[in-house]
């Protein structure tokens, strides 16, 4: 069972991303959970998002989990939200950025001593440049597909491009290059 | 010259609503006390007169609530201008009319409310109530005159 | 003709999306709807089904969850395949004109996302709401997950319209945890499911002018107690029907659905029973505890109503103790669905120990470590031979133990 847990703010997509993410997941044939807690959050509020990854029917529907990944897709959440809540000593985090690791570990003081564990990109900078909006779900995917060594990464292009069919081709496009840029960029 | 059965089906107030000969357990009463109207196929009815449809024992049509009256119309064909007000205006659809001709009362139906005399324009009234056990004969012979106007 | 909708073989759908699925391939003729969240999508993807041509339907917007039901109905009693979904608050508004709908014996289909009922306002998920559907004279049955919401659905409308039944049908599903928790659902082709459904046939519809009816009649003293009985006999009487749908589903999608689920029952010695996604959460921390030695196992209710009174005393006589969790704050007594287990307990030779778990309001988590500490503490009132805590308690609650009730047994 692999566990990732999505810190976000309502409106930056980690809905999306978490179920685009089951779906692509689910055609290796793998058993998927993806949720969220939101419901009455307006935009900017602060969420959390979930996935569930195993081989077997997933039957635990606790939000409690001990994540595997963390993914930060808002950089002041990675500040102010609790992101090493019920970690492990082999969790990885995955962490948007404008600062560097070394800064970004020097601002989070829970993130001392694991530092081999986290990684560094910037989501709502790629997504700016590629999708022209602040979009940082699709980048961190990228940066994902990476750290975690799921999938190819043209595998998963090819199964993101079906998940979003029903977007203009324009906006396909750039949800691909911001999701290559983030795997060649994330550290 | 009034036949309580007046366009009557054979099946018009056979049966009392108090009498709880009626009543049956819970295993005979119908699915979701949904009522049919008729008995058969009714996909004419609309065209059918009264008389000429199969109402079915669920139809208030086959009930009588003939005994809830102390007193009760008595209808006077010779007053009458079949205006139909009396028609409009009955609650318990007691007014026997045709081709807006005034043909009489639904005895079976009629609670003795007193509407129709009511409404009834005509001079002297076309419709008047008397005791429930007066003969149609009697109370006919008892009508009044033409009232004259009053003068002031 | 409607279009075409492609369907992949898996596909990773939440709750929500699964059961509007099922609407559109039950090709539901009339939805009244007045959206409610969690249970929003249900209808309006319904709606945008109708709208882009995939389902040949009416979506009818009123201003009330009392005139969606009422709509639902007029609908119904005309002659056609009906459906809603709502929650919360919109469920208890609809409340009155279910007992009209039972009444009337509609088979109507409501999809529950089971929501908290204010107040305090909160649109997360307990039981509070299915619980007021309780007396209703409605068929509930409940589902865990996205693929269930779905599956009972379809089954849904296949034991309501059933001549034999003809009474409407919820089908609950846990608001959020399972509405808005995408899963792999395996859905049915089109033509499997119209195979499996067809068209329904009609009763007193009030649309067939060659048999006009009364609905909705006045019945006193003399009428009343007759008609109920026999709506009664209908809703005790439904459980062949449901369980031989749930065979014909098996054969169709290969998944077999009970009244009631029983999973590592076969030596437990400890239970918790339960309703909705708890139950699967349970199951994993009975699997874990068995490897502890503790044998552990979960019995669920999957047909709430009519309530498997015996099926749920065979599945628990001969567990030494049983947690019953009720997810609705139960207003100054023992949880209800507490009541209904113990009450069936309560004609078996050994009678089980039975405690009652208040649990989850308002969405609170239900995690494998809870259960896992539940099931222990049964452990430990079936070692001792009688209940060593108070009989109701409180899981997962802030703030000093909340407790009522001791045993007068050992």
């Amino acid at each position: 069972m692999t566990e990732i847990r999505w810190h976000s703010r309502a409106g930056q997509g980690a809905v999306s991303g978490a179920k685009g993410l089951g779906d692509v997941v689910a055609t290796t044939g793998k058993e998927v959970q993806a949720f969220a807690l939101y419901g009455s959050a307006k935009r900017g509020a602060a969420l959390r998002a979930y996935n569930r990854i195993a081989d077997e029917q997933i039957f635990n529907h606790a939000k409690f989990m001990y994540p595997d990944f963390v993914l930060v897709i808002d950089p002041a959440l990675a500040m102010t939200d609790d992101i090493t809540m019920n970690d492990k000593e082999s969790t990885k985090y995955i962490i948007t950025s404008h600062l560097s690791k070394e800064e970004l570990i020097d601002a989070i003081p829970a993130l001392k001593g694991k530092e081999d564990r986290v990684y560094v990109v910037d989501c709502v900078q790629i997504s700016l440049d590629t999708i022209k909006r602040s979009m940082p779900n699709s980048p961190m995917l990228g940066a994902f597909v990476k750290i975690s060594g799921m999938f190819e990464l043209d595998y998963f292009l090819e199964n993101m491009k079906r998940v979003l069919k029903k977007f203009p081709q324009k906006i396909i496009d750039a949800n691909m290059e911001a999701i290559t840029r983030a795997y060649n960029e994330v550290k | 010259m009034q036949d309580i059965k007046l366009r009557a089906n054979e099946n018009r107030g056979i049966h009392q609503l108090e009498s709880g000969n009626d009543l049956v357990g819970w295993n005979e009463v119908t699915q979701g006390s949904i009522l049919p109207s008729f008995e058969g196929n009714a996909n004419n009815i609309a065209h059918l007169k009264a008389e000429e449809r199969s109402y079915s024992n669920h139809n208030s049509y086959t009930a009588t609530v003939a005994s809830w009256r102390v007193r009760k119309p008595v209808f006077n064909i010779d007053v009458c201008i079949d205006c139909q007000n009396c028609w409009v205006w009955c609650p318990d659809s007691s007014i026997l009319s045709r081709d807006k001709q005034m043909l009489g009362i639904d005895y079976d139906h009629c609670k003795g409310c007193e509407v129709c005399v009511e409404v009834c324009p005509t001079n002297p009234k076309s419709l008047l109530m008397f005791n429930e056990h007066e003969e149609l004969g009697t109370a006919l012979s008892q009508w009044p005159e033409k009232k004259k106007k009053e003068k002031n | 003709m409607a279009e075409k909708y492609d369907l992949n073989e898996r596909e990773v759908w939440d709750g929500n999306f699964a059961a509007s699925q099922a609407m559109r391939q039950a090709k539901v003729d009339v939805m009244a709807a007045y959206p409610i969240t969690p249970s929003t999508p249900i209808v309006e993807n319904y709606g945008a089904y109708v709208a882009n041509g995939y389902v040949d339907g009416e979506f009818v917007m009123v201003e009330s969850e009392h005139a969606a039901m009422s709509a639902c109905v007029g609908a119904s009693a005309a002659g056609g395949r009906v459906a809603t979904a709502t929650s919360s608050q919109g469920f208890a508004l609809m409340v009155e004109v279910l007992y009209q709908a039972s009444g009337m014996r509609l088979p109507i289909v409501l999809n529950v996302v089971n929501r908290a009922l204010a107040s305090p306002l909160n649109v997360r998920g307990d039981h509070g709401d299915m619980y007021l559907g309780r007396d209703s004279g409605w068929i509930q049955f409940g589902a865990f997950n996205a693929q269930e919401s779905y599956d009972l659905a379809l089954c849904a409308f296949k034991v309501a319209e059933n001549h034999s039944v003809r009474l409407p049908t919820m089908v609950h599903q846990d608001g959020f945890i399972t509405s808005h928790t995408a899963q792999n659902v395996y859905p049915l082709t089109d033509k499997a499911v119209d195979d499996f459904l067809g068209d329904i046939k009609p009763v007193d519809d009030m649309l067939d002018f060659s048999r006009p009816v009364t609905y909705g009649a006045q019945t006193e003293e003399d009428w009343h107690f007759e008609h109920k009985a026999k709506q009664h006999k209908a809703l005790m009487d439904s459980r062949t029907v449901i369980d031989e749908v749930f065979e014909e589903f098996a054969k169709v999608s290969g998944r077999k659905y009970n009244r009631v689920e029983s999973y590592d029952m076969e030596d437990a010695e400890v239970a918790i029973v339960g309703l909705g996604t708890t139950v699967e959460t349970a199951r994993v921390a009975a699997k874990e505890l068995r490897k502890e030695g503790i044998k552990a196992g979960v019995v669920a209710i999957r047909c709430f109503r009519p309530f498997p009174f015996d099926l749920v005393r065979d599945a628990l006589e001969n567990v030494k103790a049983v947690a019953v969790t009720d997810r609705s704050s139960p207003g100054g007594a023992m949880g209800a669905f507490f009541n209904e287990v113990s009450a069936a307990l309560y004609s078996t030779p050994k009678r089980p120990l039975v405690t009652n778990f208040i649990y989850g309001l308002g969405g609170r988590d239900f995690s494998i470590e809870e259960a896992k500490r539940i099931f222990k503490e049964q452990k430990a009132h079936a070692d001792a031979g009688h209940i060593t805590t108070d009989i109701q308690q409180f899981s997962g609650l802030r703030g000093p133990k909340l407790g009522y009730f001791q045993t007068k047994r050992g």
